[in-house]
């Protein structure tokens, strides 16, 4: 399996802080990473960095072997990188279908003038970006609310359509950035079960988040960054047990963590 | 023509209380910008509404210069009050051009309501001093100039004095410069920005009173003025106070040099082009949470 | 477009069409290719505030620079008045490119600001580059237009050219907005990093819809100025640009047959007010005013609030 994205020493500061000091992993295709650590350490950093929403000062940035460093947000989207944000992101006074038809929009071959002339090429487009839709709609169980405005869903609904939309162009990879934060528990089990189908339909996904569970059940390989820094890697279970991880997060030993679990079990 | 030493100093000495004068106008602005980040459009009507309390006054009160600009004063600071507890203070933050199109309406509102009562023929005000002038060698300058500039200088002087030394001064800078914070520390953002704009027109009206016995009175008389205190906020740099004076004064000094010399042509655009350069060149300091520099 | 909404529209302009059959004053005639003219304008505007969520200021200044040059195009430079309005849209369409370009990398605030001040550099060199544009006096007895031997002496016969300028330009700008282009524009009005992550550069948009309005609103700056038979400083007051921005806010930013009615509708506006000029603007500023506090979307807005409740309770 090859790497679908490869981050190499990336570096990046605001008036002296080191946000990220020298940062370098690999994402393989076909798989769900994870990316924690704990607050301040970096993480949505270096999603903005990688998707081209901040510069970086430092470091490189390859995405399925092409170097993509530097460039801005839409062309690194349009290179197969999509992403979602922390503070869901959708077009609120937009139906859901046309939330998603725009997500697609710049990867169909239709130009303005087959859409004025109403060619072929652009009727084919159409079609297949609302089968598309409807499916990811399906999906992500909110096919009666396909005509509606975004703007009357709750929260972890939108982030549910934020999802598909990342997903509307069979994207390389999407990194989603706390795709679960502030959503109601009853529906994370709904995001996990979509995501997990996703990714055995073949989705490669770089997942930041704080929720422990979340990640345990999802997550191949995991990748920890504290302070900037990558501060270990490895599978969910490895993670669990790395002391300097759990010093990290939690300022404990593991012998302390495990009686910290045992009372909570 | 010759141009004498005594004739530029005469322009120089006009410029300076020109600049003044515009300063007053445009740090009323940078205030209520800082404070709300809103830009009031109906800031020049604050000038123009303290030029005809003057024109008003003034006969009221026999000629009399300093009641006159007292109560014109009082009556714009207290007209400020009022547009802002019936408008300003129904908008939030973020709702920049809201914010735009409500006092643009409210400067339509004001400057025809002058014009449909008043005319819009220039009125000439008379003072006390009439034409009276201090002589310094040859050069002889008008009291009502003189005490128009001293009477700038003192309110920034003022200002200076309650921006850094008072508990209101102190909270105006603190919103200004980070919003969030301010308000998690207890300062109650709606006083702080009435008492701004209070401030702020009552500045205007001070301006405007002390300009209407040196210019022409008309109701579209802050119309024009108000584009020139955006390009000198923008200039000096918003929420930059001692900038906006600087850049206030230096304008005052470039309009009455050229003025002296040549006929008003392109010297009009040329703030402008200054002011869009400036925007072009760092448009992020524009509206970052920024200065609020006193000193 | 749904086919009921297509034969209404179609039987508007037709009924717009038939008025100088119905009557011969000069006024109404007047009143009604003015309307006309303004809804274009106004339907401009709409198209970069409205849809792209730029308050545009500059309005004002293509429209002067469009009267200007269809004018000089005449007057100046031996042409006829079509081609003058042609390079009304052309000239605009460079200007806001320029313009634009540079203004649009900043934000949206220095936009406002900019936009702003442009229009009041376009009213100073109209005053003072007196070489061209004869200053203050400005460009008088531009002559009728003429086409294959008619000239379209009278007021009825310009009417005729304002409703077919007006029929043209509105059908232009509804495919526009109701095109992909339209709904990319109103995406990056509401959420413009997420259309950045979609892979869409906003810039080309916000640059293609300032310049596209700037034709648009410069061409029937050109139109309007042979209405007036002449142009001079005076058609850069700003009335023009709070009369534009009204029809849009009356009838609801980012709603296309909203501001279209509007236009309409406000026009009849100034016969009803026949008060002095400066109580008119008075009520001008006060229906702006409260038009931000309580109907901020406008009228358009306001039925569209209503249709989402409904839509809200029956989904809930």
């Amino acid at each position: 399996m090859s790497a679908i994205l490869e981050v190499s020493g990336l570096r990046k500061a605001y008036a002296g802080v080191h946000a990220l000091d020298g940062v370098s992993f690999a994402v393989e295709a076909g798989s769900v990473t994870g990316l924690i650590g704990p607050n301040g350490s970096g993480k949505s950093t270096a999603i903005d960095c990688i998707s081209g929403f901040q510069k970086l000062d430092g470091g490189t940035v390859a995405l399925a072997g092409h170097d993509v460093t530097g460039r801005p947000a839409h062309l690194i989207a349009r290179a197969g990188l999509m992403r979602t944000f922390q503070t869901v992101r959708v077009y609120e006074r937009l139906s859901l279908l046309d939330n998603l038809a725009i997500a697609n929009q710049q990867f169909d071959p239709a130009t303005w003038i087959d859409e004025f002339l109403r060619t072929k090429r652009y009727r084919e487009a159409i079609e297949a970006s609302e089968q598309r839709a409807r499916e990811l709609v399906e999906l992500i169980g909110l096919k009666r609310y396909y005509e509606a405005e975004a703007g009357i869903l709750s929260y972890g609904q939108k982030k549910l359509v934020a999802l598909a939309s990342a997903l509307m162009p069979s994207p390389k990879i999407v990194v989603l950035d706390e795709p679960v934060a502030g959503v109601n528990p009853s529906r994370i089990r709904e995001i996990e079960v979509a995501l997990q189908q996703l990714n055995q339909a073949g989705e490669t996904f770089l997942i930041v988040e704080h929720n422990a569970e979340f990640i345990t059940n999802l997550c191949h390989h995991v990748i920890v960054l504290d302070q900037g820094c990558k501060l270990a890697e490895g599978s969910a279970a490895e993670i669990h047990t790395d002391p300097r991880v759990l010093e990290a997060y939690l300022g404990m030993t593991p012998e302390m963590a495990a009686a910290e679990m045992r009372g909570a079990a | 023509m010759t141009i004498t030493g005594t004739y530029l100093l005469q322009l120089t000495l006009n410029g300076i209380t020109l600049g003044l004068l515009y300063a007053l106008i445009a740090v009323g602005l940078s205030l209520i910008f800082g404070v709300m980040e809103i830009i009031n459009f109906a800031h020049g009507e604050f000038l123009m509404l303290g030029a005809f309390a003057m024109a008003f006054a003034l006969p009221v009160v026999g000629l009399l210069y300093w009641p006159a600009l007292a109560v014109s004063i009082v009556a714009i600071a207290l007209f400020g009050l009022v547009v802002y507890e019936l408008l300003l203070s129904r908008l939030k933050p973020d709702e920049f051009e809201r914010s735009i199109l409500v006092t643009l309406g409210l400067s339509i509102i004001v400057m025809h309501l002058v014009q449909y009562f008043f005319t819009a023929n220039p009125r000439l005000v008379d003072t006390q001093f009439g034409f009276e002038g201090v002589e310094i060698g040859a050069i002889r300058i008008t009291w009502t100039r003189v005490i128009a500039a001293a009477v700038a200088a003192a309110a920034f002087a003022g200002l200076y004095v309650v921006l850094r030394h008072t508990q209101f001064g102190r909270a105006m800078r603190a919103i200004a410069q980070n919003r969030e914070a301010a308000l998690m520390i207890g300062i109650r953002p709606r006083t702080v920005a009435r008492n701004a704009v209070v401030l702020a027109a009552g500045l205007c009206g001070l301006a405007g009173a002390a300009i209407a016995p040196i210019q022409l009175v008309t109701p579209y008389m802050g119309q024009f003025l108000i584009f020139k205190a955006f390009a000198l906020v923008i200039i000096g740099g918003l929420g930059n106070i001692p900038g906006a004076v600087a850049a206030a004064v230096g304008l005052g000094l470039i309009e009455s040099w050229i003025g002296g010399f040549f006929t008003v042509a392109w010297q009009e655009a040329a703030v402008f082009i200054i002011m869009i350069g400036v925007l072009f060149v760092r448009p992020d300091g524009l509206f970052k949470r920024g200065s609020m520099r006193v000193g | 477009m749904s086919r009921m909404k297509l034969v209404l529209a179609l039987l508007a302009a037709l009924a717009f069409a038939a008025l100088p059959l119905l009557t011969s004053s000069n006024y109404i005639l007047g009143v009604g290719l003015s309307a006309l003219i303004f809804t274009v304008a106004a339907a401009a505007l709409n198209l970069i505030y409205g849809f792209t969520g730029l308050l545009s200021f500059a309005q004002l200044g293509f429209w002067g620079i469009g009267g200007y040059a269809s004018a000089l195009t005449v007057m100046t430079f031996g042409g006829n008045f079509w081609w003058g309005v042609v390079w009304a849209a052309l000239i605009n369409a460079v200007v806001a490119i320029v313009v634009g370009y540079p203004t649009l990398r900043t934000n949206r605030h220095a936009f406002v600001i900019v936009t702003l001040t442009f229009a009041l550099l376009v009213t100073l060199i109209a005053r003072d580059w007196v070489e061209l544009t004869r200053g203050p006096m400005g460009i008088a007895n531009l002559p009728a237009p003429s086409a294959f031997g008619h000239r379209f002496a009278s007021t009825g016969d310009f009417y005729w050219i304002a409703w077919a300028f007006s029929v043209v330009m509105l059908a232009f700008l509804y495919a526009l907005c109701s095109s992909r282009i339209g709904r990319t524009l109103v995406a990056i009005k509401q959420n413009e990093p997420l259309v950045r992550a979609q892979g869409i550069s906003p810039m080309p948009y916000k640059l293609a819809a300032f310049a596209i309005s700037a034709a648009i609103t410069g061409a029937a700056g050109g139109v309007f100025v042979f209405h007036l038979g002449i142009v001079d400083p005076l058609i850069l007051d700003f009335y023009y640009m709070q009369t534009f921005l009204i029809i849009v806010i009356i009838g609801g930013a980012g709603s296309f047959w909203g501001v279209v009615v509007s236009g309409v509708a406000l026009s009849a506006l100034p016969e009803v007010l026949r008060f002095s000029a400066d109580f008119r603007m008075v009520i001008y500023g006060v229906i702006l005013v409260l038009a931000m506090f309580v109907m901020p979307s406008g009228v358009a807005g306001w039925l569209r609030e209503r249709r989402l409740t409904r839509t809200r309770e029956a989904l809930q």
